[in-house]
C-alpha cells in the first residue's frame, strides 16, 4: 500500500512539472537509444553465431605475414591438411563475382568456387538436388553449379525443372544440380557456388594463388593448442619456399577466428569496446544530466523530506519514496528507447541492404533481439542506479536537524559545488571537442561532395581489372590483352569511346633548365598510365594528340600534360614537342609532350590540396600494367550496358575474374557522397545532441545549484542586491568553468588542427580552422550562458519576501 | 518630528492558483524618524507581511507607501532594491546569515550592492559595526561556528553596515535563549538611543513594552496604536 501511494505521489508530481518531465525523458531516451543502438548493431555485427547449425564452432581461417594480412596457398593447404591433427573439415573456397549472361543481358552475382567438404561443414542440405561432390572437382568434369534460392526464385522464375536447366555462368554453360535453402548464402556473400577444380589445388608453392580457408578444432576448448600446432606447421611449410621462391622474409602463421568475426579482420574487439566506450560515455553524461535534475527536485523537497524523516519515515523508505519518480521516468524512457532503436535498427537494416544488395554478408540482420532487450534492461538499471538512487540516498541522508531547524543558509557543500563545477567543466569540454570536431568533418564532408574532380562520367561504365601475372608474364602479353579488349568493346554500335587508366602515384619530376637542391624538393606529378582517348571519362584535348597505339615500346617515349602543369612550366609557350624528366618504375624517363589535356583532381589526393599535383598521362602501351580500370561511354542510357564489356571480356580471355565488376562510374562516386553526407548528417546530429544534452546539464546543474541558493538570494536581495547582481554572480561562477572547458578543448582542437592541417596538405586554410573554434566558442558561450541564465532568472523573479520564506 | 515612512491605504493580496488571501488590508500608518516602534498580533495577522512591504521585499497589491517623501510603491524592482542597501537594514528571526561567508563578508554584503565605496571605508565600516555589537574578535569565523546570539549579534551588524534609515526586525529574538535575547534588544535599545528608527515585530509583550510605540495587528489591519512609557534598562551586551 506505501508503494501504491509513493509511486501515485510520484506520477502526480511529474504531471505537474510537465516541461521538466519532458527534459528529463528526452535526455534519458536520447542517451539510452544511442548506446543501445551502438550495442546492438556492434553486437549483431561482430559477435552472433552464424546463423547455421554448430555455427558456434565453425572457423574461418586466414594467415598473417609479418602482422599483415594473408591467405593460404593452394600449396601450403594441401601439405597442411596432411601433416596437421587438430582440425576437422579443414577445406578451402574462392570468392568470386560471376557473371550470368541471358542472351544480350546478364547480370553479375557472388559466388563461391568451393570444395567437395564445403557443404557438409556449413550443416546445410541442398531444398532440392544435390551439393559439390569431389567428381565435380575433377578436370574435364562437366560444369555444374549450385544456386542459391533467391536465383532459383528470381532468375529461374522457381522453375519445378531447375535441375535440368542450365545457366550461362561467365559464358560457360553450366549444369544446375542444385538449389540451397531460402537465407543461405554460406560462406558470406554468395548466390551460386562452383566447385574448385583440382587443378587450382595442385599447384606450385609460387603460383600466386590463394584461398580462404575453413575449418572445425577437432577439441573443443583447445583453441590455443590447435593454433600452435598450425603455427608451427604452416611457418616450416612458408620458409622452406622463402628462399627458394624468393617469397616475402618474415614469419607466416594463421588466424582462427569466428566468420562474423573474421569480417573485421580480428579488429572487432578493438571497435567494439571503443564505439561502446563512446555511447556509454554519452549514457553517463545523460545520466549525470538526469541525476542532477532529479537532485535539484529533491532538494527543493529537502524540508519535505525532513518532515517525513521526522515523522518517522525510515532512510529505506525515504530513498524509495525519493526514487520512484526517477523509476518511473527511466522505466518509461527504456521503453520508449527500446521501441525507437527497434525502428532505428529496422531501418538501418533496409537502408544498408539497399545500398549493398548483394555485398552484406548474410548473418548481417539488424533488429530488435533477445541481446538488446536484456542490454536495455541493464541499461535501464543503471540509469535507475545512477539517476535515481545516488540523488535519492543523498537527501535522505540529509541531516534532519539542520534542515528543520531555521539557521544559517545558504550555498552547496563545498564539496557538492566542487563536483557540480568538475562536471560543468566536462561537459564543456567534451561539447566543445565534439563540435569542434564534427564541424571539421562538415566540412571535409561538405568539401568532398562538391568536390569538381575535373572529369565527366556521364553514360560512363567501368570495370578493373588485374590480369594474374602468372598468366600474363610479358608486357607484349598485357597489352596485347587490353587493345583487344578495348578494341572489341570499341567495336559495339552503342559504344562512343574507350579508355583505360592505371594510377601509377606521384613521381618527382626533373626539368632541364631547373636546378633543384635535393631530390625532395624536386615538383611531383601525378602519373597516370592510359590507353584509349581520354575524353572518354571528359579529360579532353586542348593541344596536341591524344596517345595512340603507335606509341608502343621502341617509338619515342610520350606524354599529355595537364593545362595547370603547361601553364606553371611553360607560360604563354606552347609544349608541343617539349620534354621533361620523370621517375616511372625506378627508372629516370625523358618524355616529349604531344598534347596538353584538362585538369583532373586524382581521387586518391583528396585530402591534399586542389591541384597541387599537376598531371601527366603516359601511354599504356610504352608502359605496360597488369591493373587496369577500362572505361566505356555508352550512346543514350546506361540500362542493360554491362553485358557489352563481359562479351568483350570473354572475347579476350574466358577465363578471366574482374578485380571489381562492372557498373556505371558514377556509382562508386555516388555511394561515397552517399556516404559522406550521412556521416555528415551523423556527426551533426551526435554534435547536436551533445550540446543539447549539455544545456541540459548545466541547466540542471544550476537549476540545482539554485535551488540550494534561493533562500541565499533571498537574503542577499533582502540586503540590497538588484537582479542584474544575482545574475551576474551565477554568470560570473559559470563563466570560469566555461573558460576551463573551452581552453582545454581549444588547446586539443588546436594539436588536432595543426596534425589534420599537415597531413591533409593544407586543405583548409589556417583561418578556417580559427573562425571554427570562434564560431564554437561563441556558441557554446551563449548556450552555457543561457542554460545558466533561465534556472537563475526564475529564482531572481521570485520576490526577496518569498525567497526568504523558500524552504 | 519628521515623517519617515507614510503608508496610506496600503493592502496586500497573494494569489495561490485561484484561491486570493488577503494579508493585509487599509493599513495607513505614519512612522517618524528616531521612532522605535512595536509591531504585534496573534500568529498570521500580517505582522511579518507588513514588515516585507516596510522592507521593500515585497509591494503592496493596492495603496501608497512613502519613504523619505518619495513614493516607493510603484518602484521597479532595481529601485527597490538600491533602497534596501542604502536605507534599510534586516534583522531576521532566524539570522539568515549565508553560511558560506565569514563573519566579516556577510556583515560586508549590503556595502558591495552599493557602488563607489572604497574599499577601505568598507573595511573601517565592517569593522567598526562588529566592533559595535563586540563580534569583531569572530570577524573570520564561519556562522556555523557561532552560536545563535552571536549569528544575530552578526546579523544586527550587518543591519547597521549601511548606516539605515530604519532598522527592521522580525522577532529578533524568537530564536533565543532569554540571555542572548536580552542582549540583543539591549542593542537595539542603545541603536534607538543613538537615533536609529526601529520597527521590531514582537510576540512578547516585555520586548514591545522597551519600543516608544506599540501597534497591534489583528486579522490584516492595525487595532491599536499605542505610545508607550519606555522602561530605560541598563545597556550591557551579554556576552555568549
Amino acid at each position: 500500500m506505501p508503494i501504491i501511494i509513493d509511486i501515485k505521489y510520484a506520477i502526480r508530481l511529474l504531471f505537474k512539472s510537465p516541461k521538466f518531465t519532458a527534459m528529463t525523458l528526452m535526455v534519458l531516451v536520447g542517451g539510452l537509444s544511442i548506446s543501445l543502438f551502438t550495442f546492438s548493431f556492434l553486437y549483431s555485427t561482430l559477435y552472433k553465431d552464424l546463423p547455421l547449425p554448430e555455427g558456434d564452432t565453425a572457423l574461418s581461417i586466414s594467415a598473417m605475414i609479418n602482422g599483415d594480412y594473408s591467405l593460404l596457398t593452394p600449396y601450403e593447404f594441401a601439405h597442411l591438411k596432411s601433416e596437421q591433427t587438430v582440425l576437422e573439415e579443414f577445406g578451402v573456397y574462392d570468392d568470386k563475382n560471376y557473371r550470368l549472361s541471358f542472351g544480350d543481358a546478364g547480370k553479375n552475382i557472388p559466388g563461391s568456387n568451393v570444395d567437395e567438404g564445403f557443404f557438409r561443414f556449413s550443416r546445410t542440405s541442398p531444398l532440392l538436388g544435390r551439393t559439390i561432390v569431389k567428381e565435380d572437382m575433377q578436370v574435364g568434369a562437366t560444369a555444374v553449379a549450385v544456386i542459391s534460392f533467391q536465383v532459383w526464385q528470381n532468375e529461374l522464375a522457381a522453375s519445378e525443372e531447375v535441375l535440368n536447366e542450365t545457366l550461362v555462368v561467365n559464358d560457360v554453360v553450366t549444369e544446375i544440380i542444385g538449389v540451397m535453402p531460402e537465407g543461405y548464402r554460406f560462406p558470406g556473400t554468395a548466390k551460386i557456388w562452383l566447385p574448385l577444380s583440382d587443378d587450382d589445388l595442385n599447384l606450385a608453392a609460387d603460383a600466386g594463388n590463394y584461398f580462404y580457408s575453413y575449418g572445425r578444432i577437432k577439441a573443443a576448448g583447445e583453441h590455443a593448442q590447435a593454433l600452435l600446432e598450425l603455427n608451427s606447421l604452416l611457418d616450416n611449410i612458408y620458409q622452406q619456399n622463402v628462399a627458394l621462391y624468393d617469397l616475402e622474409k618474415g614469419k607466416k602463421s594463421l588466424q582462427l577466428l569466428t566468420f562474423p568475426f573474421a569480417q573485421t579482420g580480428g579488429e572487432g574487439t578493438i571497435i567494439f569496446a571503443f564505439l561502446n566506450a563512446i555511447a556509454w560515455m554519452i549514457l553517463l553524461l545523460a545520466c549525470i544530466n538526469v541525476g542532477n535534475l532529479l537532485l535539484a527536485r529533491s532538494i527543493e523537497r529537502q524540508k519535505e523530506t525532513a518532515i517525513r524523516a521526522a515523522l518517522g519515515a525510515t532512510n529505506k523508505r525515504l530513498i524509495s519514496q525519493l526514487m520512484w519518480e526517477g523509476i518511473i521516468i527511466t522505466t518509461l524512457g527504456g521503453v520508449l528507447s527500446v521501441l525507437l532503436v527497434g525502428a532505428a535498427l529496422h531501418y538501418t537494416n533496409i537502408i544498408l541492404h539497399s545500398w549493398m544488395p548483394d555485398g552484406m554478408v548474410f548473418w548481417w540482420q539488424w533488429g530488435m533481439d533477445r541481446e538488446t532487450i536484456v542490454m536495455a534492461i541493464i541499461f535501464t538499471l543503471a540509469t535507475i542506479f545512477l539517476s535515481s538512487f545516488l540523488p535519492a540516498w543523498r537527501s535522505a541522508n540529509q541531516d534532519i536537524n539542520s534542515t528543520l531547524r531555521d539557521g544559517t543558509r545558504g550555498a552547496q557543500s563545498k564539496k557538492a559545488g566542487r563536483l557540480s563545477r568538475f562536471l560543468v567543466t566536462t561537459q564543456v569540454f567534451l561539447v566543445a571537442i565534439l563540435m569542434l570536431i564534427g564541424a571539421m568533418s562538415a566540412f571535409i564532408s561538405l568539401k568532398f561532395i562538391n568536390l569538381d574532380l575535373g572529369d565527366d562520367y556521364t553514360n560512363v561504365m567501368t570495370a578493373r581489372i588485374n590480369l594474374p601475372v602468372g598468366k600474363y608474364p610479358e608486357p607484349e602479353q598485357k597489352i596485347a590483352f587490353y587493345q583487344n579488349l578495348l578494341e572489341e568493346l570499341k567495336s559495339h554500335p552503342k559504344v562512343v569511346d574507350v579508355v583505360t587508366n592505371n594510377w601509377m602515384g606521384e613521381s618527382e619530376l626533373t626539368m632541364d633548365n631547373m636546378d633543384y637542391p635535393s631530390d625532395y624538393e624536386k615538383p611531383k606529378v601525378d602519373v597516370i598510365g592510359t590507353m584509349g582517348k581520354t575524353s572518354t571519362i571528359g579529360v579532353n584535348l586542348l593541344e596536341g594528340r591524344y596517345i595512340s597505339h603507335l606509341d608502343k615500346e621502341g617509338s619515342r617515349k610520350i606524354a599529355m600534360i595537364s593545362q595547370s602543369m603547361a601553364k606553371r612550366y611553360w607560360p604563354g609557350e606552347s609544349v608541343l614537342g617539349k620534354y621533361f624528366k620523370v621517375e616511372i618504375n625506378g627508372e629516370n624517363e625523358k618524355l616529349f609532350i604531344i598534347a596538353v589535356v584538362t585538369d583532373r583532381l586524382n581521387p586518391r589526393t583528396i585530402l591534399g590540396k586542389i591541384d597541387s599535383a599537376d598531371e601527366i598521362y603516359i601511354s599504356g602501351f610504352q608502359f605496360s600494367n597488369n591493373f587496369q580500370a577500362v572505361y566505356y561511354r555508352i550512346h543514350g542510357d546506361l540500362a542493360q550496358t554491362e553485358e557489352i564489356f563481359y562479351q568483350a571480356l570473354f572475347k579476350a580471355d574466358r577465363n578471366l575474374d574482374l578485380f571489381y565488376p562492372v557498373q556505371p562510374a558514377m556509382k562508386n562516386r555516388s555511394l561515397m557522397r552517399d556516404v559522406m553526407s550521412l556521416v555528415s548528417n551523423l556527426t551533426f546530429s551526435t554534435g547536436f545532441f551533445a550540446l543539447l544534452l549539455a544545456l541540459v546539464g548545466i541547466y540542471g546543474l544550476t537549476a540545482n545549484s539554485v535551488a540550494q541558493r534561493t533562500h541565499e538570494i533571498g537574503i542577499r536581495r533582502a540586503v540590497g542586491a538588484t537582479d542584474k547582481n544575482i545574475v551576474q554572480m551565477f554568470l560570473k561562477q559559470g563563466r570560469a568553468q566555461l573558460i576551463r572547458g573551452l581552453g582545454l578543448a581549444l588547446v586539443l582542437f588546436a594539436l588536432l588542427a595543426f596534425a589534420f592541417n599537415k597531413f591533409s596538405e593544407s586543405m583548409f586554410p589556417v583561418y578556417l580552422y580559427a573562425v571554427l573554434a570562434l564560431t564554437v566558442v561563441v556558441g557554446l558561450s551563449c548556450v552555457v550562458m543561457l542554460a545558466i541564465y533561465a534556472p537563475t532568472r526564475r529564482a531572481v523573479k521570485m520576490e526577496p519576501s518569498s525567497a526568504l520564506r523558500y524552504e | 518630528m519628521t515623517a519617515l515612512l507614510t503608508l496610506n491605504n496600503i493592502s496586500k493580496k497573494f494569489f495561490t492558483e485561484e484561491i486570493e488571501t488577503k494579508a493585509i488590508s487599509g493599513i495607513n500608518l505614519i512612522i517618524n524618524k528616531g521612532e522605535y516602534i512595536s509591531l504585534s498580533g496573534q500568529s498570521g495577522c500580517g505582522k511579518s507581511t507588513l514588515l516585507s512591504l516596510l522592507g521593500l521585499l515585497d509591494s503592496p497589491t493596492s495603496g501608497e507607501y512613502h519613504l523619505n517623501g518619495t513614493d516607493v510603491s510603484l518602484m521597479t524592482r532595481d529601485q527597490r532594491a538600491k533602497i534596501r542597501s542604502e536605507q534599510i537594514g534586516f534583522i531576521f528571526q532566524s539570522f539568515n546569515l549565508i553560511s558560506d561567508l565569514t563573519v566579516f563578508e556577510n556583515v560586508m554584503l549590503p556595502l558591495t550592492y552599493q557602488t563607489g565605496i572604497d574599499k577601505k571605508v568598507i573595511e573601517e565600516k565592517v569593522s567598526s559595526v562588529l566592533e559595535k555589537v563586540e563580534m569583531l574578535h569572530r570577524k573570520n569565523h564561519f556562522p556555523s561556528q557561532l552560536s545563535g546570539g552571536q549569528q544575530q549579534r552578526v546579523a544586527v551588524a550587518r543591519a547597521l553596515v549601511n548606516d539605515p534609515t530604519i532598522i527592521l526586525a522580525d522577532e529578533p529574538t524568537g530564536n533565543l535563549d532569554s540571555k542572548n535575547a536580552e542582549a540583543v534588544l539591549a542593542l537595539l535599545d542603545k541603536l534607538h538611543q543613538e537615533g536609529a528608527t526601529i520597527c521590531m515585530v514582537t510576540h512578547d509583550p516585555a520586548s514591545a513594552k522597551r519600543a516608544d510605540r506599540c501597534l497591534e495587528m489583528f486579522d490584516g489591519r492595525l487595532i491599536s496604536d499605542q505610545q508607550n512609557i519606555r522602561v530605560n534598562k541598563p545597556i550591557e551586551l551579554v556576552a555568549s
